[in-house]
């Protein structure tokens, strides 16, 4: 299992139209997929799940990833949050 | 807001509420109560024998509810633009929720219910989630996923798609908030208006009555609980003012307004086929402003005479990838035949400022506004630049195509563009490839650098076409969605007024004809000024040309010149627009706008 803190750093946060985008490569992998906060624990492979975090730009959050290929997929996500999900 | 006054022996007294006008328009009517409770749904219990019968009737109800909201999708980017289209996007992706359709097969195998059941608990318990969150996205959220949730159970009980709507008599749609399919699926023959307690102007229930043209009042608080199924009430859509109960004197005076709000609208529609000529004969061109390919025949319906802003950068909004060469020859293609033989203006993407899009990398500045962006973005991606011109001179003969230069500051720019043009006609010819490279050039004029060089770029090129809001937004340095500095948007600004007027003169002194193209154009009290001011065309979102047209036909050209000549006279903003105002309601006392 791969735990990792992320901060969002992107303007619209986890909104939908992020949330598709994270969601779409976890629907990819085999490795179970689940973001954390303030203890609410939602699988990162439903846009619903996601978007009830109410995430927005600032907010942190903790990323679990648990499966055989778990690092191709953290890595992949990890890309994703660093380039601000590609909106600016 | 005031609550409903004690009834007095069935007898109820007049009440007035205020809500935000959303779509204009004077209605009359009797209350249809639209609840968006969510149904019960029993659990019912099921054999293991039809645990697979289920989990087919789930798969089959999923397609259908997939291809009701793609179709959905398409009606709403068709009649209501984008804004709308990608509230069914977030409809899709909810419906294909891998999660969400793991856990009903999951359920139904394990618990052995129906399937309407686990679908309804599924996305039930969601909504409620969504619902307890502070604020108006989560409310939004669960409004769509509610959305959803009673699509996928009206295809799983067989009972087709949409609301039916079945009146006897024309009726005013009252609810808490429409949901987008229900809005979306108005029928305007028996709905005749739309009063809601949620949303505001830019609200899909808005937009869409807008684009349907019903009356429409949004952001009214409570109504939905004040009234009941045939209460009479009366919607001043062009104030925003709600009558319940009315009086015999006051449903008279209404039955007055609306005559005339209607008699307004009729006269617009005979004006259809006649020409924006002043009443001395001089002929200003009225055209559309789109976003789609499909929005040309919007155009032509209200009349107008060609589309002077083809905004080609929605290719990217609705996608993720670049849009090819082929695809945007299809969609410039399409909308000129539509438009032929009139003309069509495609302006080469606007990307960049405050539209950025994932598929080109573009980083985060400082100052986007005064960054890179639209031609300064089109210059330095030669490839995505090429490809367009490619597909816009492809395209052109298919109809009377031309291509607009956005964001120009000079001629170095308007050159090199140019160039680029004439080296992807010259690749069409080697690749003999059907095209014609006679395609007319003009530019944008939204930045002051260019009004100053007008004349020098108009002997460069063919049309000027002045887009006012960045103009406007540039030449007083204010951002208008800076709520801080939107007191110094002045689109009547003297210093605008003046910028209009020289890049005019410099157009016309150089044998070139100018449009104009940002809002100012639709607002119906700089109407004279544009026209007095020598604006050639005019080009505008399509549901303000009949408007329009209605005035440039009851003004003679010399009078629309003589209050352009005094307007340029006068010191500030505020007076040159009480002055227009003045002016145009002495003209004409019976537009919409003043109805307020």
């Amino acid at each position: 299992m791969i735990q990792k803190e992320i901060v969002l750093l992107n303007k619209l946060g986890l909104h939908i139209r992020p949330a598709a985008q994270f969601t779409k490569i976890a629907a990819k992998y085999k490795a179970d997929v689940y973001l954390i906060r303030d203890g609410m624990r939602v699988n990162a492979k439903s846009i619903m799940g996601v978007m009830m975090l109410a995430a927005g730009q600032g907010t942190k959050l903790a990323l679990e990833c648990i499966g055989e290929d778990e690092e191709q997929l953290c890595n992949e996500l990890m890309a994703l949050i660093e380039n601000k999900f590609h909106e600016e | 807001m005031k609550s409903d006054p004690p009834a007095t022996a069935g007898h109820s007294v007049e009440t007035v509420l205020r809500g935000i006008p959303a779509s204009p328009g004077v209605s009359i009517g009797r209350v249809h109560l639209l609840i968006a409770e969510r149904v019960h749904v029993p659990p019912h219990k099921i054999a293991p024998s039809e645990v697979q019968r289920e989990l087919e009737r789930f798969e089959r109800a999923v397609g259908q509810t997939r291809a009701a909201i793609e179709r959905s999708r398409e009606r709403a980017l068709t009649v209501a633009g984008i804004a709308v289209g990608k509230i069914f996007d977030a409809h899709l992706m909810i419906l294909d929720d891998v999660v969400f359709q793991q856990q009903v097969r999951a359920r139904v195998e394990r618990e052995q219910f129906s399937v309407d059941y686990i679908v309804n608990d599924v996305l039930g318990q969601n909504i409620e989630i969504m619902r307890k969150q502070p604020g108006e996205t989560f409310r939004e959220r669960a409004a769509d996923i509610g959305d959803v949730l009673n699509r996928l159970l009206r295809f799983l009980r067989g009972e087709g798609d949409v609301m039916p709507q079945s009146f006897s008599e024309p009726v005013v749609l009252v609810a808490a908030d429409l949901s987008p399919t229900d809005a979306l699926h108005v029928d305007r023959h028996l709905i005749h208006g739309i009063a809601t307690d949620q949303g505001g102007l830019t609200s899909h229930t808005a937009i869409l009555a807008r684009s349907l043209d019903i009356p429409a009042i949004v952001g009214l608080g409570n109504l939905s609980t004040q009234v009941h199924d045939g209460d009479s009430i009366i919607l001043n859509c062009n104030s925003g003012k709600v009558i319940l109960h009315a009086g015999a004197a006051t449903l008279a005076e209404y039955r007055g307004k609306q005559e005339r709000y209607l008699a307004f609208q009729s006269a617009l529609e005979n004006l259809k086929d006649l020409p924006a000529s002043t009443t001395d004969g001089h002929e200003v061109q009225l055209w559309g402003n789109i976003e789609l390919p499909f929005e040309a025949e919007s155009v032509l319906a209200h009349g107008g005479s060609g589309v002077g802003l083809f905004r080609s950068e929605f290719l990217f909004l609705t996608r993720d990838t670049v849009p090819s060469e082929d695809e945007q020859f299809d969609t410039y293609g399409k909308a000129a035949e539509i438009l032929a033989p009139r003309p069509l203006v495609i302006r080469t993407f606007d990307l960049g400022g405050d539209k950025l899009h994932g598929s080109i990398n573009i980083k985060q500045e400082r100052n986007p506004f005064l960054g890179y962006r639209a031609i300064r973005v089109s210059l330095s991606r030669r490839d995505l630049f090429r490809a367009q011109l490619r597909a816009i001179l492809r395209a052109s003969r298919r109809g009377n195509v031309r291509v607009m230069f956005p964001f120009i500051s000079g001629l170095e720019e308007l050159r090199e563009a140019k160039a680029v043009l004439a080296e992807a006609a010259a690749e069409l010819t080697r690749e003999r490839i059907p095209h014609d490279p006679h395609v007319q050039v003009g530019i944008m004029v939204e930045l002051p650098s260019a009004v100053m060089m007008a004349e020098q770029l108009a002997r460069e090129c063919d049309f000027l076409s002045i887009g006012t809001n960045d103009l406007i937004q540039y030449a007083v340095a204010a951002d208008r969605g800076n709520e801080a500095v939107a007191a110094y948007y002045r689109s009547f600004h003297p210093g605008v007024v003046r910028m209009i007027d020289l890049t005019v003169k410099a157009g016309h002194k150089a044998g070139k004809p100018v449009a104009i193209c940002g809002e100012l154009g639709g607002n119906p009290v700089a109407a004279p000024l544009l026209v007095g001011l020598g604006i050639d065309e005019i080009s505008t979102n399509s549901t303000n040309i009949p408007e329009i047209k209605k005035i440039v036909r009851t003004l003679s050209y010399e009078e629309c010149r003589r209050i352009a000549a005094r307007a340029l006279r006068l010191d500030t903003a505020a007076e040159i627009q009480d002055y227009l105002t003045g002016e145009l309601k002495k003209r004409l006392a019976d537009l919409p706008i003043w109805f307020s």
